[in-house]
């Protein structure tokens, strides 16, 4: 490996930027991490520079650790997004910095000066100064100043955010081009798709500090794991759909969609599908779709951009209609984002206004486990209140989905089933709340207290290990949208006669399995007492805390973990239930590669 | 960049400015024109033109005849001296707190802001007394140094310390905010190509500041020349020993030789003079590189 980061963390201030970071780069590969601002990118990129430091993990550079080596001893170059040139220098002095710090000869030096500029298309240009220079020259220079010493690596940090659209294409494609012609391993760190599609072999995505999902860019564009890439690398509807036995459906409707996972214990449960404005089919009537119908609509607006129309439709409200997810929970009716080609356009023009029936060409299922959110109170008015507490509705702002409202009053009779993570408030009440839910099918409930915080640091614990890979995929889900470290806490009853090599195994088990199949990177840490109490204990150890439990016995959360749900001021607890039934034998039968949840 | 960026392309822009060239416009530009002229003219032309006339009064020929008194070679000499030591000590010590504050975030950095301008806001007279309270016969220190033959207050040393108390922050002061603007990225750049601390300040950090440093060490020189209060304070007059330039116009004014108070105070007066003209060649370099 070219580049190898091991679990790399970074704090300012006790807030992770970079969480738990873990990449390999291969030799002479593009390397793209792409993210919004504030994610961690630009930072994890100086740690490998060596100009900031980590707090934990390891980074090696071909097979060397220099986790503790000096930013000028790493031999990396680095291309800096202002260029960073020496203003005081010509071109030339600046190329040979490097050059002239390791002692190399005058006439070396000036052949292999002659040599980067012919590379970055910039001869002749020796004796001006940057200031002389427009962004795009001075930014070759800044590329050449960064190749002089023949780094192993070449980093480059957002090289085209000053410059404008044209001049930003001709250097991607210098960029690209001297990478290949050099096979320099390179990262390079961008806000921007277009320019990670452009450039990468490999794709990295990053949001809160974490590193989201890494792949090839057709793999990641086409079969996003999470809501986070499904939206962030090109435009994305998001819709919600029901999965049973028989497959995904909206409302009446059965599709055919790719990526679902298989059921968990033939259970009907809600799941996210993601349609790309450009698979959406734009017909007049059902009849004329050759692809499945998903709902008719009413077109809302059409913005003409060149090569493609942007169509922006009103979605019909019909139980054999899909359920659009909007961006917000309360920002009113969503419309359905749809791209068409000329030749599209052509064939069925259309004016804002028109009744159209849509079809989903291809339709891709996130293997995501919390769908929506469902606030559940004796009254709807309570209820909403609960979907106002702020780390509900930044959660649902973050996942892109939304809260519905139930009045679930009395617990009695038998309620309409739940969908998505039921979300209730903590008190004394709380566990008989859980269990009433969880008898009547909810799967998940978050338990949260008055204005409890965004969590800084989340536990992780199960019961039993027929739960495990539920909760480590609903917390692997949970973390992608806060930035929290994640801790999963082992527990060993006091005097317990099996040892310590049976919960160590356990630990390690939990933690190679949350990283891989959940992208899920993860703290371990060994508690010896009872349960209840080591989980209190830990949960008290700092502010802004939060558990997830796996539980597969409904009467536990009633009675064992009580006290928990109902401590004062108490902490945002999400239970995750799956009942032994469902256990890991089967679970383990099954084939499908189970892919990040 | 849009728009105008130095004073010429402003003035340039405002000229084409529609209901520039009315009538009301053009009188209040030459009242504001002339109001500064006049200031000027009184306030410091005329009391220059004065200096240099009084020391002519007498022929060139007592003009410097005057400078062949040995005790104004003295007080010369002394102030070149002052200046000398005076001048390399702040301007590496304003080199390291304006990097340390432009760099680092550390606690009670806001707390060194403030005393750095210390000496600007604190009448030059007190900052004399400091040092006779703590070095003279009566101070803190007095009776040690007295042991130690040491002398201080009214000798050399004491010059130097109190002249230097006054003028430190010139050099800081121009540094900081420069520091501050220009950032941190070329030291990173240069970090990562391979140069070292001191590699990287020579070559990368100095040239950088330059221009700025140049104008804060011309300032501090000025003001090192010509202090006064401070200095008389901590001197003792001791003619021909301890009296830097201005104290020596002082007491040559005060025992009524006109000419030769007036010559060295021209002799003064042309030093800042000087000093200007090369703080303005300097602006003016350092536009053009820029």
């Amino acid at each position: 490996m070219s580049i190898a980061l091991d679990q790399v963390t970074k704090r300012y201030q006790d807030q992770p930027v970079v969480n738990d970071v873990s990449i390999e780069v291969g030799e002479g590969e593009f390397f793209v991490l792409l993210g919004p601002s504030g994610s961690g990118k630009s930072t994890l990129l100086r740690a490998i520079a060596g100009l900031t430091g980590i707090d934990h993990g390891r980074i090696s550079l071909h097979g060397r650790d220099v986790t503790h080596v000096r930013a000028r001893d790493r031999g990396v170059g680095l291309v800096f997004q202002n260029y960073a040139l020496f203003r005081h220098m010509t071109v030339a002095d600046n190329i040979e910095f490097a050059l002239r710090v390791r002692r190399m000869k005058a006439a070396e030096r000036r052949a292999r000066r002659k040599e980067l500029l012919q590379l970055v298309a910039l001869e002749g240009m020796d004796e001006r100064l940057p200031g002389q220079l427009s962004g795009g020259q001075q930014q070759r220079v800044a590329v050449a100043r960064a190749l002089a010493h023949k780094p192993q690596v070449l980093l480059l940090d957002e090289p085209f955010g000053a410059l404008d659209a044209k001049i930003r294409e001709e250097l991607r494609r210098t960029i690209r081009a001297v990478q290949r012609e050099l096979g320099i391993t390179t990262v390079l760190v961008t806000h921007d798709q277009e320019e990670a599609f452009a450039l990468a072999d490999t794709i990295g995505v990053m949001n809160h500090g974490r590193l989201l999902e890494v792949g090839n860019p057709n793999d990641l564009y086409t079969q996003p794991a999470t809501r986070f890439v499904a939206t962030f690398l090109g435009a994305a509807n998001l819709l919600l759909a029901r999965q049973s036995v028989d497959g995904i459906r909206f409302g009446a409707t059965p599709l055919s969609a790719e990526g679902a996972e298989p059921l968990q214990g033939g259970r009907e449960h809600e799941v996210v599908a993601v349609l790309r404005p450009e698979e959406v089919e734009v017909g007049t009537a059902r009849e004329d779709l050759s692809s499945d119908f998903i709902a008719r609509g009413a077109v809302e607006e059409i913005v003409f951009t060149g090569a493609l129309e942007r169509l922006r439709v009103r979605l019909l409200d019909e139980p054999s209609a899909a359920q659009l997810l909007g961006a917000g929970s309360a920002s009113g009716d969503p419309l359905i984002e749809i791209t068409r080609t000329q030749p599209q356009r052509r064939e069925l023009p259309l004016l804002a206004g028109a009744q159209v029936a849509l079809g989903a060409r291809r339709l891709h299922v996130l293997p995501t486990p919390i769908s929506s959110f469902l606030a559940c109170a004796p009254t709807e008015a309570e209820a909403a209140e609960i979907a106002r507490e702020p780390l509900l509705e930044s959660l649902s702002t973050r996942m892109k989905t939304r809260v519905s409202l139930r009045a679930i009053d009395g617990l009695a009779g038998t309620p309409a089933p739940f969908a998505g993570v039921a979300a209730i408030t903590a008190g004394s009440q709380a566990s008989e709340t859980v269990e009433w839910l969880m008898r009547h099918g909810a799967g998940e409930v978050l338990v949260l207290p008055k204005n409890a915080p965004s969590p800084a640091r989340v536990f992780i614990h199960w019961t039993d290990e027929a739960v495990r890979r539920a909760t480590l995929a609903v917390s692997a889900s949970l973390l992608r949208h806060v930035s929290a470290e994640a801790v999963y806490l082992g527990i060993v009853p006091e005097g317990d006669a099996t040892g310590r090599g049976t919960p160590m195994r356990k630990l390690l088990d939990a933690r190679s399995e949350a990283q891989q199949s959940h992208g899920l990177e993860m703290r371990t840490e060994l508690a010896i007492g009872e349960t209840v109490t080591e989980i209190t204990r830990n949960l008290s150890t700092g502010s802004s805390q939060m558990l997830v439990l796996g539980i597969t016995d409904i009467t536990q959360a009633g009675t064992a973990y009580r006290t928990l749900l109902a401590a004062q001021p108490g902490w945002p607890v999400l239970i995750v239930y799956r009942s032994k039934d469902w256990g890991p034998g089967r679970q383990a039968a099954r084939s499908a590669p189970e892919i990040a949840a | 960049m849009a728009g105008p960026s130095n004073a010429g392309e402003i003035a340039a822009e405002l000229s084409t400015r529609p209901g520039h060239r009315s009538l009301g416009a053009s009188l209040v530009r030459w009242l504001v024109i002339g109001v500064s002229l006049v200031f000027l003219g009184a306030l410091l032309a005329a009391p220059l033109a004065a200096v240099f006339a009084m020391a002519i009064e007498k022929g060139w020929t007592a003009y410097f005849s005057s400078f062949a008194d040995p005790d104004t070679r003295a007080a010369i000499r002394l102030t070149l001296l002052t200046a000398a030591i005076v001048v390399p000590v702040n301007t590496v010590f304003g080199i390291t707190a304006a990097w340390c504050i432009a760099k680092f975030e550390f606690r009670g950095k806001s707390f060194l802001i403030t005393m750095i301008d210390l000496p600007l806001a604190v009448s030059p007279v007190v900052s004399g007394l400091i040092y006779v309270l703590l070095f003279g016969l009566n101070g803190w220190f007095g009776a040690w140094l007295m042991e130690n033959e040491i002398s201080i207050v009214y000798a050399l040393p004491g010059i130097v310390l109190a002249t230097m108390f006054v003028t430190f922050p010139y050099v800081a002061r121009e540094l900081i905010p420069l520091m501050q603007q220009l950032g941190n990225d070329e030291e990173e750049a240069a970090i990562t190509l391979g140069a070292g601390g001191w590699f990287t300040f020579f070559r990368v950090t100095l040239p950088k500041i330059r221009w700025g440093l140049v104008y804060g060490i011309i300032l501090c020189n000025a003001r090192a020349m010509g202090e006064f209060g401070a200095v008389s304070v901590v001197s003792g007059n001791i003619r021909g020993l301890t009296t830097t330039m201005p104290l020596h116009i002082e007491i040559l004014y005060n025992e009524y030789n006109f000419v030769g108070a007036f010559a060295v105070a021209s002799m003064l007066s042309l030093l800042a003079v000087v000093t200007l003209i090369i703080k303005t060649l300097v602006e003016r370099s350092g536009y053009r590189r820029r």
